[in-house]
């Protein structure tokens, strides 16, 4: 088995119109063995900017946390809230560091610009190859299982609710149907000047 | 002479408080060539004198005004090759940043890296560091930028100084004559200035201090609006010329 | 001394090198290969309907856009295999099945069932545990009391009844929406013992087939169906994108 799917997870994000949808399952486990059920993979950045981390969670946790460094002194520096394109690119150029040795993740990357209303997307591999799709990336070990489900559900310009529908069906189905991902997932819609959290129950087994 | 007990080392104040070194320096900017930036509403204009000193030389053989992205420009008073290290520099910095960040460098940026670099500090794996007991640089520039990110667009002119200090200005000189320059800029300069009529102010402006006649062997001239940097060829420079007389 | 090579005695020209090397080399023979292709079946209450895309992919070719991976058994009966993986190892296997439920048919003058089909292919499955047939099987039919059914096999006859189930390639991507639809699975208001309608039925594992193809490159070109009711089996075939 991949060391990406050692400790299993989902991620998921989603375009709607004027909105943009990001959710996570919270399984934390070791191989077959689910040890927490409180552990997303989707961490905050800004309220409109948004990154899945999917993979081994030590690195993760690693990668959150250089993320975070360079976050902050690439704002400290310049003076202005890091984008979702160069927020990509710096990770991107991040993970390409380690080419020959590299962080065991598969991220996705979502923004929201709440003053051009532009949504950004993309996802990468573990060493930052970068596909900016215009309607959903996903992420995990449910990779396959999501793929489908979101060609399914997806529709253009959905608003929050229709969106918050289709992202929960995508991804609690998707799960469902890994042993590696589920055990509770957690849904943000994020809207120009609003962003909602929900915690949603799923199958535990 | 007490003085020269404190003119060895770059970082050894006076019993004054100043850095000596710099201020040598500074004085090597201020005799050199005259250079003149202004921000109109909408571009930047650098201009500067470049007289030779023997009628031997090739014609627009070397420039004084260099492109350091597609959107940023730069000049200088003081030495040469100090000059062409940092515009060396300064290229090398912005390419480093459109690699890391997929986006061009804003101006604010290049020219806070550009006087880290003329402050000597280096960027040496993931540690920035102070060199001590090199000579500072011999020059000033002036940078000129146009930011698409800033206000749907926006000209920017900044001067870097030797020590690394930096400002933002609306119009200024340096080199050769600054004073008078400055003081000529302080009554010709207005918030509704067109580039056009910048390039003009700043043609008048070198023309204050300008020995002999100015043709478009003698001075450079660059401008940086929406369409990025650009540096007038010799018959642009005449044609701008031959409309002052 | 004179060397080898004088012009008296000219030297003997060296032999070839005919020693076996440093030690034994192995050849290898990889008796399967993937042929891909994705089935889904769907049970309702007086029908069944199964779906198999027509691509035939070998490595990255295309051996055939047109090639059905569905074959109705058991003599005029009301079954339909859907098969996909080695495709010499299908032909061989529904070539036994079909044998099998002829001599059936002659023994008993009455076609299998399909609860009897279904057991049968589990066991020539298991019995070849060892070497085993390279199939994704998904068997569907209709039963005793005419209601749709659908078994599903490992490629070693591990077998249970479901009413839907997707196999092969693209199963990943196709079952979380079948539980979903069909199961009533993660619906606030959904009821998981409804019946699906044959109409709803179709156009479900049609919009499945389109989303499949969309994300996997093994399975596209069209749809097969076979539609099983009690009053036969009707055919049909709907296009996909054959890139």
């Amino acid at each position: 088995m991949s060391i990406l799917s050692y400790n299993g997870g989902a991620v998921i994000a989603m375009k709607g119109g004027n909105c943009l949808a990001v959710a996570t399952d919270l399984r934390y486990g070791v191989e077959l063995r689910t040890v927490t059920t409180d552990f997303p993979k989707m961490f905050e950045i800004h309220p409109h900017l948004w990154v899945g981390l999917p993979g081994l969670a030590s690195d993760t946790q690693t990668v959150l946390e250089k993320i975070r460094f360079r976050v902050k002194m690439y704002e400290l520096q310049e003076n202005r809230p890091i984008q979702p394109e160069t927020f990509a690119a710096m990770l991107s150029n991040m993970l390409y560091e380690r080419r020959f040795g590299p962080f065991f993740i598969e991220p996705i990357v979502a923004g929201l610009n709440p003053h051009t209303q532009s949504i950004y997307l993309c996802s990468m591999d573990l060493i930052g190859n970068v596909t900016t799709p215009e309607d959903f990336v996903v992420g995990g070990t449910a990779e396959e299982q999501l793929l489908g489900m979101c060609e399914t559900v997806w529709s253009p310009d959905m608003d929050p609710d229709q969106l918050f529908e289709s992202v929960s069906q995508a991804l609690v189905n998707a799960v469902d149907r890994d042993a590696s991902a589920g055990w509770g997932a957690e849904i943000t819609i994020i809207e120009p000047h609003q962003i909602t959290t929900r915690r949603i129950k799923t199958r535990m087994d | 002479m007490a003085s020269e007990r404190y003119s060895f080392s770059l970082t050894t104040f006076s019993p004054s408080g100043k850095l000596v070194q710099i201020e040598y320096a500074l004085a090597a900017v201020a005799s050199g060539a005259a250079s003149v930036g202004i921000k109109a509403v909408n571009g930047v204009v650098l201009a500067t004198e470049k007289k030779h000193k023997s009628i031997l030389y090739e014609d627009h053989s070397t420039y004084k005004i260099e492109k350091i992205t597609d959107h940023i420009g730069m000049v200088y008073s003081g030495m040469g090759p100090d000059y062409r290290l940092l515009v060396r520099r300064a290229r090398k910095m912005a390419q480093d940043y459109l690699l890391m960040y997929g986006e061009t460098i804003p101006t604010s940026q290049l020219v806070q890296r550009v006087a880290n670099v003329m402050q000597g500090i280096i960027y040496v794996t993931q540690e920035y560091t102070q060199s001590g007991g090199v000579r500072p640089f011999g020059v000033s520039l002036l940078i000129a930028g146009w930011d698409a990110s800033v206000n749907n667009g926006s000209p920017i002119l900044f001067q870097c100084d030797p020590s690394g200090a930096y400002f933002a200005w609306k119009a200024t000189a340096m080199g050769k004559n600054y004073v008078n320059g400055k003081t000529f800029l302080e009554k010709r300069y207005d918030d509704k200035l067109e580039l056009e009529d910048a390039v003009h102010t700043a043609i008048l402006t070198l023309k204050e201090g300008f020995e002999g006649q100015m043709t478009e062997d003698n001075v450079e001239i660059g401008i940086c609006d929406e369409n990025g940097f650009r540096r007038f060829t010799p018959e642009e420079v005449k044609d701008y010329l031959t409309n002052i007389a | 001394m004179l060397g080898l090579s004088s012009p008296l005695m000219p030297a003997k020209p060296a032999l070839p090198d005919y020693s076996a090397g440093a030690g034994p080399v192995e050849h290898r023979f990889n008796p399967y290969s993937n042929n891909h292709g994705s089935v889904v079946a769907i049970g309702g209450s007086d029908y069944v309907v199964i779906a198999s895309d027509t691509r035939l992919p070998s490595g990255y070719s295309i051996m055939s856009r047109t090639q059905s991976k569905l074959f109705p058994l058991g003599e005029g009966g009301r079954s339909v295999l859907g098969s996909s993986g080695c495709w010499a190892d299908i032909l061989t296997l529904t070539r036994l099945l079909e044998t099998r439920a002829k001599m059936y048919w002659h023994e008993h003058a009455k076609p299998m069932s399909t609860g009897a089909l279904a057991q049968m292919l589990a066991t020539i499955l298991y019995s070849k545990r060892f070497f085993p047939y390279y199939t994704h099987n998904i068997l569907a039919g209709l039963d005793e009391n005419g209601e749709g059914v659908v078994y599903s096999y490992d490629p070693v006859g591990c077998v249970e009844k479901f009413k839907f189930g997707a196999a092969g390639t693209a199963c990943s991507l196709l079952q979380p929406m079948l539980d979903n639809q069909v199961g009533k699975m993660n619906l606030a208001h959904g009821n998981p013992e409804a019946q699906m309608d044959m109409e709803e039925a179709l156009n479900l594992i049609h919009d499945l087939f389109v989303s499949a193809t969309e994300r996997e490159i093994n399975t596209g070109d069209s749809i097969h169906f076979k539609i099983v009711t009690k009053n036969g089996i009707e055919e049909r075939t709907i296009g996909l994108r054959k890139d």
